[in-house]
């Protein structure tokens, strides 16, 4: 199945990713083949029942909701790009 | 000390009767890795520094008369898995400066017996791949053929161990991301049964897929690995709170009257003929010690690979849409948050990465989600039940790692679904959660390692290690010549 470009597109949108013209060919080319894989799943005939899934998660695991102390603010913005105290972005209002 | 292929006991032996220290031991390990990695590519990060450091600490042990099983032993780490103050890549430009401020827990266990970290091994970037081709960093070679791929996506840690520059290594496994690139490379290396080792502090690429592994020089050592990092985690919910064996328990004991189970579609046209014949000759050999082969089938097989890529992308997808650039990694430009987010993915990530995020949202977005995330719902349920069906009649089961012995660098590149079909051997096993070992059984006329898997009950990974352990007894392995 060929992809569509407004397709493609709408996905660039939720992935937030950008391509170039020669870019957006290629990966279009690209998700129609991957896309033509998926669709043999099809085929198969049976359907998802959600009451069949083993729950291996045990809330009763989960601790008391009790702060705890987490890591100090200097080790994790020593990873920010630019930093005052807090992580610095472009304006997000106009 | 010759450490080609040395084996974690052997050094056990060699540091507590002072034979060798723990810094003479390592720095053996760095003049294999200055003289071999410039060829090989399998480390991202080499820790110099910090393994002398870790190599005194260890001594101080070992001299006190209180080693454990890998107090002082050298370990490669997948540049995946977190270390505090160690830069963890991920293989990505995404990543490639990020420091993480914490301990993954299975670092946490391993620091706890006093291992030494040699350094980070390269990986497809965010493990995606079967191939160490898409990393961004090191593009690790096969070290029995420098023109062939090692596998992926643990492509350096296993490259690493089968040549010799580091006893053992971990690996992270989301569709076979350890036991083919163990396959490719001559080595063994066991997927865990899905919550048997907390993920707490693994880069997540699938979290209901991933799960974290050894890759050794055989299955006794992926055992003693296993035993250090297994357990319950209070960080990680879904790692299981079920009693931990002894993976060694079973090792040594004989497989008389075991059933091994031969799916007939693992041996399909698909796989290679070498390959196919490799395997079937260890199953025969296998069956002369005693084990008793059984038939069986895996319908579900024929859906699995677009099962596998549905469900691991749509997780993706959501899990690497923290990567904004606002945090941490890389950070693009714009003049607006939008366009600074936009930027910062659409140069930070791979094509193979941004190709598995626009699949994962095409396969959860609005009109699609039924026709392709439900129904490999269905899938993932019905090769579980294909597989207890067969655990009714088997107690293990043997197929080929992969279809084919490692391929030429770029022979895949331009086809991505190629390069999917590739994993037809092993995704099956991360989607039914189960633990699975790849071992050595034999090479191709031009000497490439061909692997087979083994194939275990959920949580039974003590017999998997007892059958591969039972292989490799009567099995002579071929070093390559790197």
């Amino acid at each position: 199945m060929a992809v569509e470009l407004s397709t493609i597109k709408h996905l660039c949108e939720l992935s937030k990713l950008d391509y170039d013209e020669a870019g957006m060919k290629k990966v279009m080319g690209e998700m129609s083949d991957i896309i033509e894989l998926m669709d043999e799943i099809k085929a198969f005939d049976l359907v998802y029942d959600d009451t069949k899934d083993e729950n291996e998660i045990s809330l009763s695991d989960t601790r008391e909701d009790i702060a705890e102390e987490s890591f100090p603010t200097e080790k994790l913005l020593s990873n920010a790009e630019n930093t005052d105290g807090c992580y610095v972005v472009p304006k997000v209002v106009e | 000390m010759d450490i080609k292929r040395t084996n974690i006991r052997a050094l056990r032996k060699a540091l507590d009767s002072k034979e060798i220290s723990a810094a003479e031991l390592c720095g053996e390990y760095f003049k294999r890795i200055e003289d071999a990695d410039p060829r090989l590519l399998s480390y991202i990060t080499v820790t110099k520094e910090k393994a002398l450091q870790d190599a005194e600490k260890a001594q101080a042990v070992i001299n006190a008369g209180n080693s454990a099983p890998l107090t002082g032993i050298p370990l490669a780490v997948k540049d995946n898995i977190c270390i505090d103050g160690v830069r963890t890549t991920c293989a990505s430009k995404m990543l490639e400066n990020f420091i993480p401020p914490y301990n993954a827990a299975v670092i946490e266990k391993l620091n706890a017996q006093g291992y030494v970290l040699l350094g980070k091994t390269s990986m497809d970037e965010f493990a995606m791949g079967g191939s160490t081709q898409t990393s961004a960093f090191a593009k690790t070679r096969n070290p029995y053929d420098l023109e062939r791929v090692p596998g992926g996506s643990s492509g350096g840690s296993a490259a690493a161990v089968a040549a010799g520059l580091a006893p053992a290594a971990l690996g992270s496994d989301t569709g076979g991301s350890i036991r083919q690139p163990a396959s490719f490379c001559g080595v063994t290396g066991i997927k865990p049964t899905y919550g048997r080792v907390s993920r707490y502090g693994l880069v997540a690429f699938a979290s209901s897929l991933d799960q974290i592994g050894p890759i050794a020089n055989d299955a006794r050592d992926c055992a003693l690995l296993l035993n250090a990092i297994c357990g319950h985690d209070r960080h990680d919910a879904t790692s299981a709170n079920v009693d931990t064996p002894d993976f060694s328990e079973k090792i040594g004991k004989p497989i008389s009257g075991l059933k091994i189970a031969l799916p007939k579609e693992f041996f399909s046209d698909a796989v290679e003929p070498a390959v196919k014949q490799h395997v079937l000759d260890a199953s025969k050999e296998l069956e002369k010690r005693g084990a008793v082969l059984v038939d069986c089938s895996m319908p579900g097989l024929k859906y699995a690979v677009p099962a596998y890529y549905l469900i691991a992308c749509a997780e993706a997808a959501s899990n690497l849409s923290r990567f904004d650039g606002i945090k941490y990694g890389f950070r693009g430009e714009g003049r607006t948050y939008e366009e600074l987010i936009r930027d910062s993915r659409s140069r930070g990530f791979g094509e193979e990465v941004k190709r598995r995020i626009l699949l994962g949202n095409y396969a959860l977005s609005s009109g699609y989600y039924d026709a392709y995330y439900k129904k490999a719902l269905a899938l993932k349920q019905e090769i579980i039940k294909e597989y207890n069906d067969i655990f009714g009649i088997a107690d293990v089961i043997l197929t080929p790692t992969a279809p084919t012995p490692a391929y030429k660098i770029g022979e895949q590149d331009n086809d991505p679904v190629k390069m999917y079909m590739a994993d037809i051997c092993t995704v099956t096993v991360n989607i039914a959660k189960l633990p699975a070992v790849s071992t050595t059984c034999g090479y191709t006329e031009n000497g490439l390692p061909v692997g087979m898997s083994i194939i275990g009950r959920r949580f039974d990974e003590t017999t998997v290690l007892q059958v591969a352990d039972e292989w490799e007894n009567g099995f002579a392995p071929i070093s390559p010549k790197l």
